[in-house]
């Protein structure tokens, strides 16, 4: 492990030395620590060609290997297994394609990764979080590119979901859609993306938890 | 309308029968294992939910005669056949579908299953099949088509239900696009037992220590990790979607109080892991089904499960845990995107035995690179597991590649698929080139399954005795016969091809 930077009360970027292989942006790794016999997928944070891998990691209150990780120092020995699966984007669509990624919480780790991979990517990013503390490293995406929904804000502002923002916006029928995060926001980001017209061709999902 | 649900007896020319086995391969067997089909048994509830006539028509586990099945089906006179397919019979359903058209020409026959999603155009180019359903989510999309098509004769022009492939007339095909399947299951119905006849399903299963036993509604459908090159659950159209906890704990505790059952076992490709794992465990004990006689089982991976919930399961008497090990060699595990290192392998074996679960490993031979080393390695690992009393029981299979898995696809890209009859892909001899002649792969299949009268082996399950738990003296007594019998099967199954 290299180091350990917290984001938010109960979110950290956990970064690691890179495995000698290829990686493809949007992938994961399953990543846990030596003692613990077990371990849990994370989608790789950093870009693809980055000389380290960054996981973005929410420590679960009754879970066993987040809140280990949140312990551990730079030098500490920690596994990872993989790159796994293909939640990426084709090469022939990344230069001229539109792409909408919708993500919950921590499952803005492969559009970030997609991001800081492939510069002059043609995006639009929903991001729905349930306080301000975890627009995760917001600065690294296009401000016209980004669209956060907060669902519980500190203020006294009434609180929108992600699910809410995309149905009262226009989108577009020919972009290609990757939606990553908790499966109820997927279930139902899903029937608003039909309800809408997008082709389920058109539709990606990576459901972690 | 009037719709059957059905398998028809598939019969080989060693009369062995064709079965569903784990991840739904089909193997040819003299004495088969009855498996109940979950998402077809979903299904056939959610149609019948609807209001309509279901019939469910296993032939299989009915015990019947290809023309007993036919004569029955046919006199039956179903609106909708459904049927499953997967690679090594669909030239059997190709044929059936034909005979049946002949006979009921107006009878839509909808085909799901792994294969025919990946290429629905084949299948309606070779029978006369009406619809190819391109959807593992069986239950959700027939229930919508089904009620499109119910009272409406022109539903062919009208359809725009996606995951669906299917002939608006003899010249043109129609598909709506691949499905993107995120399906809540708490949405789906929890299969009806009676429906189903469960009872054909609750005797002949090597998993059930204990009977009538029986398959609970699988609490995830596909899997969690899903990126297992040779396994069907992988693909970029498919994701995993999750049954809540109280739910499935709901159908064990009427499955217990109700219907009696003695071993529930849930199939689902990975079950549930950490909070919901602890969640479930902790509600089998709140409501005293721990203490009902009845064993529950599972399919995991060796990295899922840390000892705190292992434990917990095992109070909450959990015994049989099936788990994919793959092979024993780091580069197999690498090619295969397996995900687990050999140590996650001995640990959490470690601590499932000293809970007393019944660990039982699927290993798997004959992949297309496997060298010698790789191999012994991998029965000299096994044969060790099992000595040592960390692995109860195991099964052995010829990796064959299936509906156009990753795998699958790759044997065709490189070249080292030897034939393109599907009919070859039924499991029974290896059909890729390899480094080693195939002979040696059927030596390592015949020296794992030996390990089962090893006196080592023996003495190790004697000595479990000493810790005076009732499963542990039904494994050796019980159930070991029954087991014997099954090896003797699946050895001759898996090596009847090899020349000795």
């Amino acid at each position: 492990m290299i180091s350990n930077r917290r984001l938010s009360s109960n979110t950290y970027c956990l970064r690691t030395e890179r495995p000698n292989v290829v990686i493809r942006a949007g992938q994961c790794f399953s990543v846990g620590t030596r003692d613990l016999g077990i371990n849990r997928e994370y989608s790789m944070y950093s870009a693809a060609n980055d000389e380290f891998i960054d996981f973005l990691i929410r420590e679960i209150g009754d879970g066993i290997v987040s809140p280990r990780l949140g312990t551990c120092k730079p030098g500490d020995l920690v596994e990872i297994g993989g790159p796994y699966g293909d939640f990426c984007l084709p090469e022939t669509r990344i230069a001229d394609d539109v792409h909408v990624f919708i993500a919950t919480g921590t499952g803005i780790a492969p559009f970030h990764s997609f991001v800081m991979s492939y510069p002059g990517l043609h995006y639009t990013l929903f991001h729905g979080v349930r306080h301000e503390d975890e627009m995760y490293d917001r600065n690294d995406y296009a401000k016209e590119s980004y669209t956060v929904a907060v669902s519980d804000p500190a203020d006294d502002r009434s609180g929108i979901r992600i699910t809410e923002t995309l149905r009262t916006t226009a989108l577009d029928p020919r972009a290609f859609y990757y939606l990553c995060g908790n499966r109820l926001m997927i279930t139902d980001a899903i029937s608003i993306l039909r309800d809408k017209g997008i082709p389920g061709g058109s539709i990606y999902t990576e459901t972690f938890f | 309308m009037r719709i059957a649900i059905s398998y028809p007896p598939i019969i080989n020319k060693h009369g062995q029968k064709a079965m569903v086995s784990q991840n739904r391969n089909v193997q040819f067997f003299k004495k088969p294992t009855y498996l109940l089909p979950v998402i077809h048994a979903q299904a056939a509830t959610s149609v019948r939910n609807l209001g309509h006539t279901v019939l469910w028509d296993d032939g299989n586990a009915q015990l019947k005669s290809y023309k007993d099945w036919l004569n029955d089906l046919v006199s039956w006179k179903p609106d909708i056949i459904v049927f499953e397919s997967t690679t090594p019979v669909m030239k059997f359903y190709w044929s059936t579908s034909r005979q049946i058209k002949e006979i009921l020409p107006t009878t839509t026959i909808i085909m799901t299953g792994y294969h025919s999603m990946r290429k629905p155009e084949e299948t309606l180019e070779k029978s006369p099949i009406d619809v190819v359903l391109r959807s593992n989510n069986i239950d959700f999309v027939l229930k919508r088509l089904v009620e499109h098509m119910d009272g409406n004769p022109f539903w062919r022009m009208s359809c725009n239900i996606e995951g669906l492939t299917f002939r608006i007339s003899d010249a043109e095909v129609r598909s709506t696009g691949n499905f993107v399947q995120v399906e809540p299951l708490d949405d789906t119905p929890l299969i009806d037992r009676n429906l189903v006849q469960w009872k054909n399903y609750a005797y002949e299963n090597g998993n059930f220590l204990q009977t009538p036993g029986t398959y609970a509604t699988s609490v995830i459908r596909d899997c969690m990790f899903g990126k297992c090159t040779f396994c069907r659950y992988n693909g970029p159209d498919l994701t995993f979607s999750m049954m809540s906890v109280h739910r499935s704990l709901d159908e064990y505790e009427s499955l217990i109080n109700e219907y009696g059952v003695k071993e529930i076992f849930d199939d689902s490709g990975v079950w549930y892991r950490g909070r919901e794992a602890r969640e479930f465990a902790r509600g089998i004990i709140e409501r005293g089904l721990h203490e009902r006689n009845c064993y529950f089982g599972l399919n995991t991976r060796f990295e899922y499960l840390d000892e705190e919930t292992i434990k917990l399961m095992a109070k909450a008497n959990f015994r049989f845990v099936l788990l994919g090990f793959e092979a024993a060699d780091d580069e197999t595990l690498q090619r295969l995107n397996k995900g687990y290192q050999m140590e996650h392998v001995e640990r959490c074996l470690t601590w499932m035995t000293k809970y007393g679960l019944h660990p039982h490993l699927t290993i798997m031979v004959g992949y297309h690179w496997q060298t010698k080393e790789q191999l012994e390695l991998t029965v000299n690992t096994v044969r060790d597991l099992m000595f040592r009393g960390l692995a109860r029981t195991l099964q052995v299979t010829i990796c064959t590649p299936l509906d156009f898995t990753p795998y699958h696809q790759e044997c065709i890209n490189t070249g080292v698929l030897l034939t393109d009859d599907y009919d070859d892909h039924d499991m029974s001899k290896l059909i890729v080139k390899t480094p080693l002649p195939h002979e040696e792969y059927y030596q390592a299949i015949r020296s794992m399954y030996a390990i089962s009268f090893h006196p080592r082996f023996l003495l190790r399950q004697v000595q479990f005795l000493f810790k005076f738990r009732k499963r542990d003296w039904q494994f050796l007594f019980t159930y070991g016969i029954r087991a014997l019998r099954r090896v003797r099967q699946h050895v001759f199954n898996l090596t009847r091809n090899s020349e000795r």
